[in-house]
This record gives structure tokens, C-alpha cells and sequence, in this order.
């Protein structure tokens, strides 16, 4: 099985060493008034060719822009959408993380590009292909709350926020994108929903061009609906071994016929695995793919951990296809 | 039923007994010294003095406000998990991690065996029962949150870190009650984010509590009670304090469903906002919960720790509770 090396989303913007402080700094002057939007968006400018350039040392074959200039997950894409306030902070998911909550006061729409500024500085600075990542449609919707004169409920939400995210995805595609990955980790709090997000996605599918089209579910286990997932309009699945003691038995046993981003690198936890378990899980895999090919990837975005730490995981990608290597010859 | 218990242990408390959760924002003179001793111009000791000058200042506003069990303030701490993380053995205190926007902190990482080294919070404790007659309470952070809010490496699993860490952490709570502590509030925010693990928070109380002799409070806040209610009842302890006003008291809706069946710390007042609630609103609040629940049951405080609002604002606020509280037991 031919592997490719990946990062899954995110990445650290912060480290401990000064230079790595940057962005915190600025944002911080900012505030005060002593600096201005210009410096911070310098500072996002250097911290995403710092993420670039530890992606590539690490030698991964498909890099991201880290996301470095997203506030968090949701109200990065959503803020910017017609018809969409940003509200109060609340968790995501069980990370001790924040996001800023949408509130949806008319029907969300798309008047500008969301990302592709982002993939064109990112693409100018990297010479591996760049990923682009959305929050899904669904996911968004989940988080977004609507406003009692809203944009009515959230079936209507989810629509909207499809439509503006298709248009996205044409833009990115347009734009030069080899791959989109839509994050979907609210499916796997609510697997009952997957023909909302199996119709969601058709749509983005159908604007994405030569652009490859990744969907991404993790925080919680995909084994029980593995089989639909596998029936999903999609070029590559992305999934999160984390949190299942059975995904890489379900994986073998039913097989893949869509090449599999597999997440058997933990983005939430600094502990590195054993390379010879993760060789023997990739083994077992590998007997069920038939694409011959599938990614090794963290497990979620590296920004929940320290910047040495989501370094050292990257490394440990690299370490892990060498072994696996070794075993197959 | 817990109020035989406050008897049996010698506590006298009025209706509606009035607390905080834990932590007051810190006065500008702890800030200022606190500024100084990371940039290395105080010694620990110093600091140190002026973390007690702080602690003075909160139990005197206290006992001024008329507050019947009080709080040390966690004037010492920086944050909930690190400072214990920081004083067991067992952690390292890993790189920075983003909380949201541009705030980032230090997340522990555990990375060898659990273990307690001797008393971490008892001296703040008796410093500060030093200076008053009214209990107060020894506040401590549970087993499941500080495994929730580290990394793991030296330990299989969550459960094996939990249970690990709250066989360490009842070795504090010995030397609390020793030391003369009757009322202790275990903090455990994060049960309510994983339901499915609530057992393992449930256990890890069972190993922190079990047999000793003190009231147990454990705080809960900001997460998805629905999922965990009524099953977060089997942890042992006497009293939930519970962040209420922030959620619009939707958890009353709950307890008509499911009878609640411990005391309560009852949370009137909204931490999040600058604005100081009316009495009156806070009256309401109060009231509302009278629907539900005994008035025997009920304790009265805010809805979460006080440290992110101004001093002034954070006296106000416990200044409207304790009004409230005390004009309702007649």
C-alpha cells in the first residue's frame, strides 16, 4: 500500500521560543492601539510560513496552511458569511477549547471569498501540494444558533450554509486547490444525520472542479455508520481512530473502496505512539484498501497540542512510513 | 438530610447559606507583585506575602458582606489545574496550547506516577480559617478534570490516570480534615463534557471521598447536563453548586423531570457579565428555584468563579446575593 504523508487541519501558533510569540505579541499591541491590523496580518503572514516550513521538514507529502489566522473553527467561515453575528464563547466539543457562538439573523450568505487569499499566499510558499480545509456545512449549522427573526430552522441554516460553502469550494477549485477536506466532526454526535450531510456534500462535489474533494469526521467513533460513510460523494475519507477500540477491525473486515486518510496519530495527546502498533494497524488496513493507497495523518487539527509536541507527531508520521516500508519489502 | 450532616459535624448554617465557588479576581497589588515575580524582581517569598495580604483582603470583604461560608479567594493559583499539576509529582508543566482567540495557557502533561508530595493547599487553608469564626471551605480541583485537562503519557488510559490521580488527591483532603477542614469542594467542571465517562468521574469521587468525615461539594459548570443528569447524582458528594443564571435556569426543567436529590449551591448571579443583577432579578431566580426544590436544600452563591470580573464588580454581585438570601429566610 502506497502511503502518503499528511497534516490533518490545523497547527500551533504559538511555541516557546520568542519568534514563535509573534502573532500573540501583535495581537496583544493591537489592542492596546499601539499596533495595527496590517502588523497582525504580517505576523499571521510569518507564523504560516513557519507552519509550512516544519510541515515540510517533516517531509509530508500534503501540507496545510495551519489555519493560523482562524479564530476557531466555526466563526471564522461563518463570521464572514451576510446574515451571521458572532456571539458568546462555548466549548468545542470535549477539548477545553472555545469557539465563538454564529447567530444566524438571516439567511447566511456568501458576498466575498472566504479562503482563497489563504490558499494563494499558502500555495506561493510551499512547494507540496496545500490542502484547503473547511468546517463543514452541518458542523456549522450544529454550532450556529438561530436568531428568533432568523433565517428559519435548521434545515433552512444547513441549506444556506451549504450553498455559501459550494460557492467556496468553486472559488478554491478555480483558484488552483488540489484538495478541500470539509470537516464534519458534529456527524459523529449525531450519525442519524448522515443523509443531511451526505445531500450537503453533493452539493459542494458538484462545484469542486479537478479540485479533490476529502471529507473529515473525527472526535467520536465512525465505526457504526462506516459503511455509509464509504457511500458518501467523496474522493478521500478521513477518519479518527482515536476514539474506537474497533475502527481499524471495521475498517478490514468491510474494506475501503475510497482511499482512507487514516488517523491513527493522536492530535490530542502528546504521548507518541509505537510505530510497530501503528505498522501492524496500517498491515491490517492495508489488506482491506483497494485504492493501493492511503494517508497517514494526525487524528484532528495539531493545534490542541504544544508546538514542540505537534512538531515531534509530524516527525513521528515520517518515522512511522519508514517502518511500515521496511516491514512491506 | 446533608443539613444532619453540617450538624453532625458541628456547622451551624442560617436558610439559604451564602458562598462563593472559589476564586475573586485578583486586587491590582497581587497583580503588580505577581508582574514583578515573573520578571524576577521579587522573591518567592515576597509574593508569597502579598498572596496573604490578598487573602486578607478577600475574607475580610466576606465576612463585611455577611457571606456564611467562605472562600480563601485561590489568591496563590493560577490556574485550576496547573497549580495542583505544579505541586504533585508526576506532571510536567508542557508548552503553551490555545484556549480560544489569543489566550493560550500551560497544559500539564503527565508523564510519570501520580503522586502526592505533602499538603498543597492546607496552609492557605488554616491562613485563612486563621482569620475568621465562619467556616471556610478547602477547595480542591477532582481527579477527573485534572486527567481531562492534561495529557497522558505515563498511564494506559483516562481511567488509569483518574483513578490514579484521586488516590493522590484524597491524601489532600486527609490532610484537610486533619488540619481541621469540614466543608470541602472538589471542582470537577469538566465531568459534563464526556458523558459517557461520567462512571469514571463517579469512581474517582467514590476513591477521593469515601469514609472521611467532611461535607463534599463539587462544582459543575458550562457543559451538557442533559446528557448527564440524573446519573451525575451517584457522585458522592452533599451538594452540586451549579452554574444556573448563565443557562436561563434550564436546569430546573431537569429536576421537575427527575427529582434532584442533594443540596444545592444554587448559582444567582451570571459571572460572565459585567453587569451587577438587581436584587430583584436575583430575588426572581430564587424564587424559581423554591418551585422545584426545598428550601432546606439550597445554598446560594454565583454561578461559577468570581476571578474575571473587577473587584468591585465581584463584591457587588456577592453583595446582591447575600441581601436576597438573607431577606428571604424571614
Amino acid at each position: 500500500m502506497e502511503l502518503l504523508l499528511a497534516n490533518h487541519s490545523s497547527y500551533p501558533r504559538i511555541g516557546d521560543d520568542p519568534d514563535q510569540q509573534l502573532l500573540r505579541r501583535t495581537i496583544t499591541q493591537r489592542d492596546k492601539g499601539e499596533k495595527d491590523d496590517a502588523d497582525v496580518h504580517a505576523a499571521e503572514d510569518r507564523l504560516t510560513e513557519q507552519a509550512l516550513a516544519e510541515q515540510s521538514a517533516a517531509r509530508l507529502d500534503v501540507v496545510t496552511d495551519g489555519l493560523v489566522r482562524w479564530y476557531d473553527p466555526i466563526s471564522h467561515l461563518a463570521g464572514q458569511l451576510a446574515g451571521v453575528r458572532i456571539n458568546g464563547l462555548l466549548r468545542f466539543f470535549d477539548t477545553n477549547t472555545y469557539f465563538r457562538q454564529p447567530i444566524v439573523q438571516a439567511r447566511p450568505q456568501r458576498t466575498t471569498p472566504l479562503l482563497v487569499d489563504e490558499l494563494k499566499f499558502a500555495q506561493a510558499r510551499s512547494s507540496q501540494p496545500v490542502k484547503m480545509v473547511l468546517t463543514g456545512p452541518y458542523t456549522l449549522a450544529r454550532h450556529s444558533m438561530e436568531a428568533s427573526d432568523g433565517a428559519g430552522g435548521f434545515t433552512e441554516v444547513l441549506e444556506a450554509y451549504t450553498e455559501a460553502l459550494a460557492e467556496e469550494v468553486g472559488a478554491l477549485a478555480a483558484a488552483g486547490a488540489g484538495w478541500i477536506q470539509v470537516d464534519e466532526p458534529s456527524l459523529l454526535k449525531q450519525p442519524g444525520d448522515i443523509s443531511l450531510v451526505e445531500r450537503s456534500l453533493h452539493a459542494l462535489a458538484a462545484r469542486k472542479g479537478s479540485a479533490q474533494l476529502a471529507l473529515s469526521v473525527y472526535f467520536g467513533d465512525p465505526a457504526p455508520i462506516y459503511d455509509r460513510l464509504q457511500a458518501l460523494p467523496v474522493d478521500l475519507l478521513v477518519l479518527d481512530f482515536t476514539y474506537s477500540p474497533h475502527l481499524v477491525e471495521t475498517v478490514a473486515t468491510r474494506g475501503a473502496g475510497k482511499t482512507l486518510g487514516l488517523g491513527l496519530i493522536d492530535g490530542r495527546n502528546t504521548r507518541l505512539e509505537d510505530p510497530a502498533r501503528v505498522v501492524r494497524q496500517l498491515e491490517k488496513i492495508a489488506m482491506g484498501t483497494k485504492s493501493g493507497r492511503a494517508w497517514l495523518t494526525p487524528s484532528c487539527g495539531l493545534e490542541y497540542l504544544p508546538r514542540d509536541r505537534a512538531r515531534k507527531k509530524l516527525h513521528h508520521l515520517a518515522a512511522i512510513k519508514k517502518t511500515f516500508l521496511g516491514s512491506a519489502a | 438530610m446533608s443539613r444532619a450532616k453540617l450538624e453532625q459535624l458541628g456547622i451551624e448554617l442560617p436558610l439559604f447559606p451564602t458562598t462563593s465557588v472559589g476564586s475573586f479576581p485578583k486586587p491590582d497589588f497581587l497583580m503588580k507583585a505577581r508582574g514583578d515575580f515573573a520578571k524576577k524582581l521579587i522573591s518567592r517569598a515576597d509574593l508569597e506575602r502579598v498572596e496573604r495580604q490578598a487573602t486578607e483582603f478577600w475574607i475580610r470583604q466576606q465576612e463585611k458582606l455577611g457571606v456564611d461560608v467562605l472562600v480563601d479567594g485561590e489568591m496563590y493559583r493560577g490556574d485550576m489545574v496547573a497549580y495542583f499539576a505544579e505541586n504533585l509529582e508526576g506532571f510536567e508543566i508542557g508548552g503553551l496550547v490555545r484556549s480560544y482567540g489569543n489566550r493560550y495557557y500551560h497544559k500539564p502533561i503527565i508523564n510519570g506516577e501520580v503522586r502526592w508530595k505533602g499538603p498543597i493547599t492546607v496552609d492557605w487553608w488554616k491562613y485563612a480559617q486563621s482569620l475568621t469564626g465562619k467556616p471556610v471551605k478547602g477547595m480542591l480541583t477532582g481527579a477527573y478534570t485534572v486527567m481531562d485537562w492534561s495529557f497522558i503519557e505515563s498511564y494506559p488510559g483516562r481511567r488509569a490516570a483518574t483513578l490514579a490521580l484521586a488516590r493522590e488527591i484524597r491524601k489532600e483532603v486527609e490532610a484537610l480534615i486533619q488540619a481541621g477542614a469540614k466543608i470541602i469542594q472538589i471542582d470537577e467542571p469538566a465531568v459534563s463534557v464526556r458523558p459517557e465517562e461520567l462512571p469514571v468521574a463517579i469512581e474517582a469521587m467514590h476513591v477521593t471521598t469515601d469514609g472521611l468525615a467532611a461535607y463534599f461539594i463539587t462544582h459543575i459548570c458550562y457543559g451538557a447536563f442533559e446528557h448527564i443528569y440524573p446519573e451525575m447524582l451517584k457522585l458522592p458528594v452533599d451538594n452540586f453548586d451549579l452554574e444556573m443564571s448563565n443557562s436561563g435556569l434550564d436546569l430546573l426543567a431537569l429536576f421537575q423531570k427527575q427529582p434532584y436529590t442533594k443540596d444545592i449551591s444554587f448559582g444567582v448571579v451570571d459571572v460572565h457579565t459585567h453587569l451587577v443583577e438587581a436584587e430583584s432579578l436575583v430575588e426572581q431566580r430564587l424564587r424559581q428555584a423554591l418551585e422545584t426544590l426545598p428550601k432546606e436544600a439550597i445554598w446560594v452563591d454565583p454561578d461559577c468563579g468570581l476571578k474575571t470580573r473587577t473587584v468591585d464588580e465581584a463584591i457587588a454581585k456577592m453583595q446582591a446575593l447575600v441581601h436576597v438570601a438573607q431577606g428571604l429566610r424571614h
